[in-house]
């Protein structure tokens, strides 16, 4: 019997990262802040005391800079992880990121792999202003090559980084500030979760929700709401983008026979239309309703905390979207 | 100017339907309202009526064959119009026919085979014929609208869509309008024929003749489920785990029932009139439900259904070269029927049920179901309720046995019948007092004559 204790996300991270680290010498931690700071979001706290400068490395504010030579690193066998402050500010390194790492097994008739984490917040953290506020995970995720975690507890955090920093593609661990703090059992014995395997967060019979991430914790909100009014939510939270866990998803609907998506990205081209597109193709004869999307609304985020929150997906919305395909609206 | 002949949606559920027997040759002149084919849909077989005069020109898919609906199966030429022209010009067009599925049955000797493709055909020569109207439509704009999990619920569940008010937007039939149609019962009887609901144990029908060797040494064959057989599979199912049965037998005395009918028949004789003992049963039934309304009645999830007219079903075994299941045929208000009407009615129904197949109106709206083996030797048996009825009656056979008659051992004739109860609608005593009624009519026939 292994014991569980609660612990903070940025703990169970970090308990990941410094287990992989122990375990194999090629892996090491570079980003801004991450080691004489212990890390801006004290993600990395006591991680330089344990493994020197060596292996935790601090940067100077140069993204593309210390995300290409996390490649380089990568393709000459160690296994990177790249703390992003914010994946808002991966986006001055898309070239290393979209355009060398996924790429490079393929490039290279597959002589390089490219073993890399980029990992660090994603989604608003509230009040951060247009550009600070991205969420990265459906543009990122039409590119081929590279796999997408998004954590939802401490447990899952842990599971998923191990998993991420072993897998020998590059992987686009999403964070969010907002979860940072969120306690949660984790086990003193080591699990690894896989990537592509989705879970079921609440289990019903009536609507599938499903999600990624952060926004499913609206999603549980509004489950809990609907229930009350007899309308019994099931929620899967994906856990990873690439590889989907469609299986999980299609299994689900065809049991409610409805499906809400709940993508924190804008709706164009986005995780929640692809998740859609899939639904329909796979389980159309089983949906008493197309699926509907929420997301964050058609615009860039704002500063202001009332404008903010009503263009991000919440409680209420996803309450109006299951209401609509359980044609209770 | 000729015409396309276009496999017909026969139930507003029928996808595809299977040209049993074509009535109808090359070169064949034909009228409007002429039955020139047997078609089964998955619900019945029925015929398929022209609608214009004019000659068969060419037949495009043979017997056996599955094809979608809409699908072009026969080509007429018109009056004045050259046949051998039209078959040439046909021919000369790709198979319109969509879909083959293995397993279908191979069509019999000398059947037309499938028209050749040819390379020249022509993108615009491939545009199947629009399908025809389907029957019962919504009003409005004429379409159905439904979502496409009420669609495969209906179809599994044999719901009308047709006689349901859609609770979505634009009146959309979606999940929940069909769950409650279902559980309602309103799988409306027009909409399902009673060969769907048929439920006496069959008696064993060779499907397919090729598993019995000539050696006589038995071996192994897969059998392709018609429609008949899968809805009769899929209902039975329903019926037996849905449905709370159990069984209630009695023994009638048979020797002035026998007696009766003897001299009924050398006295109709030359009026045609041949009375058999299932026609008193029906008559014996049908009277019955005046005291026991309850037996004439359907269970409806919230509510018992009283009906206030009595149509006793007939299970109809048919010969295994119509593919073999069986049908119910309905004794519309068999209470108000002489026991004459009743014999003629019957034996019309059975026979036409093993030849030309009955249509949806002659198996629908059974409220009582009355299946006899006694021309089998049978001596009991019990069978599966036919829904949305409460209760089915399995007989026997009249058979000569030792009696005891007034303190003595004598012979004479009995027969067995078992009532298969709902037991949600009909409780033991109450089917034992029914029982006593029937009991009392069939021992006491001249009852039954006025």
């Amino acid at each position: 019997m292994s014991t569980t204790r609660q612990i903070e996300f940025r703990d169970a991270l970090r308990e990941g990262m410094s287990e992989e680290m122990r375990r194999d010498p090629c892996v090491f931690l570079m980003g801004e802040e991450v080691a004489q700071y212990q890390g801006a979001y004290k993600v990395s706290r006591g991680m330089l005391q344990e493994f020197g400068p060596q292996r935790v490395i601090d940067t100077p504010i140069s993204e593309s800079g210390f995300a290409g030579l996390g490649v380089g690193a990568a393709m000459m066998g160690l296994r990177p992880i790249i703390e992003f402050m914010s994946w808002s500010f991966s986006l001055v390194a898309a070239d290393q990121i979209l355009n060398n790492a996924p790429k490079m097994l393929y490039m290279s008739g597959g002589q390089f792999k490219v073993p890399i984490v980029y990992r660090g917040n994603n989604g608003a953290g509230g009040q951060l202003g247009s550009t600070h506020s991205w969420s990265v995970e459906s543009m990122y995720a039409n590119v081929p090559g590279l796999k997408i975690a998004i954590p939802f507890d401490p447990y899952d955090a842990k599971g998923l980084i191990k998993t991420a920093i072993r897998d020998d593609n590059p992987v686009f661990f999403l964070e969010s500030e907002r979860l940072l703090s969120v306690k949660g059992d984790v086990p003193e014995a080591e699990y690894l979760i896989p990537l592509g395997q989705a879970t079921v967060r609440r289990t019903g019979s009536d609507c599938t929700i499903v999600s990624f991430g952060r926004p499913l914790y609206f999603c549980m909100e509004a489950a809990e709401t609907l229930a009350s009014d007899g309308i019994d939510c099931e929620v899967i939270d994906g856990r990873t983008i690439r590889p989907l866990d469609i299986e999980t998803i299609v299994r689900s609907v065809c049991k409610t026979n409805c499906c809400v998506v709940v993508d924190q990205s804008w709706p164009f081209a986005s995780i929640g239309a692809e998740v859609a597109a899939q639904v329909h193709e796979r389980c159309f004869d089983d949906l008493d309703h197309h699926v509907v999307r929420v997301h964050s609304d058609d615009v860039p985020p704002a500063y202001a905390y009332n404008l903010e929150q009503e263009m991000l997906p919440n409680a209420r919305k996803i309450c109006e979207a299951v209401r609509t395909v359980t044609y209770n609206a | 100017m000729s015409i396309e002949i276009t496999m017909p949606r026969l139930s507003d559920t029928m996808e595809q339907g299977t040209i049993i027997k074509w009535n109808v040759a090359e070169g064949d002149v034909v009228s409007a309202g002429d039955a020139v084919a047997d078609i089964e849909t998955d619900k019945a077989t029925m015929e398929m009526q022209v609608f214009d005069d004019g000659t068969i020109a060419r037949i495009l898919v043979g017997q056996g064959k599955i094809v979608e609906v809409g699908t072009v199966i026969a080509i007429l030429a018109e009056e004045g119009e050259d046949r051998e022209k039209v078959a040439a010009t046909v021919a000369a067009q790709p198979a319109v026919q969509r879909s083959q599925p293995a397993g279908a049955q191979p069509p019999p000797a000398a059947e037309p085979d499938e028209p050749t493709v040819t390379a020249t055909a022509t993108a615009s020569s491939t545009t199947p014929a629009p399908a025809p109207p389907p029957q019962g439509e919504a009003a409005g704009d004429g379409r159905v609208r439904l979502s496409p999990v009420a669609r495969r619920l209906a179809q599994e569940h044999a719901v009308d869509v047709s006689t349901l008010q859609g609770s979505g937007p634009g009146g959309r039939i979606v999940k929940r309008d069909v769950l409650r149609a279902v559980e309602a019962g309103q799988e409306t009887a027009a909409a399902i024929p009673p060969s769907a609901k048929a439920v006496v144990p069959a008696t064993p029908v060779p499907i397919d003749t090729t598993i019995v060797q000539a050696t006589g040494v038995l071996e192994e064959a897969t059998v392709v489920l018609s429609n008949m057989r899968q809805t009769i599979a899929r209902r039975l199912v329903e019926a037996k785990a849905t449905i709370p049965h159990y069984q209630v037998t009695v023994t009638f005395n048979m020797d002035p029932l026998l007696q009766l009918r003897r001299t009924l028949n050398d006295q109709l004789d030359e009026q045609g009139v041949r009375l058999s003992v299932n026609d008193f049963l029906v008559r014996g039934c049908a009277l019955a439900m005046h005291q026991h309304p309850h037996f004439n009645a359907s269970w409806r999830g919230d509510h018992i259904k009283i009906h206030g007219i009595v149509n006793i079903g007939l299970a109809i075994a048919l010969p295994g070269e119509r593919g073999g299941g069986l049908v119910v045929a309905t004794v519309r208000n068999a209470d108000q029927k002489t026991l004459r009407a009743i014999s003629l009615e019957s034996k019309h129904l059975a026979g036409k049920a093993r030849t030309r197949g009955l249509t949806l109106e002659e198996m629908a709206d059974a409220t009582f179901t009355l299946s006899n083996l006694g021309m089998f030797g049978v001596e009991h048996f019990t069978a599966i309720i036919n829904p949305p009825n409460c209760a089915i009656l399995a007989v026997g056979a009249a058979l000569q046995k030792p009696v005891v008659r007034h303190g003595e051992m004598t012979v004479g004739h009995e027969m067995s019948a078992t009532l298969s109860l709902d037991h949600r609608v009909i409780d033991g005593a109450m089917a034992a007092q029914f029982l006593a009624t029937l009991k009392q009519l069939i021992e006491n026939p001249a009852t039954l004559l006025v």
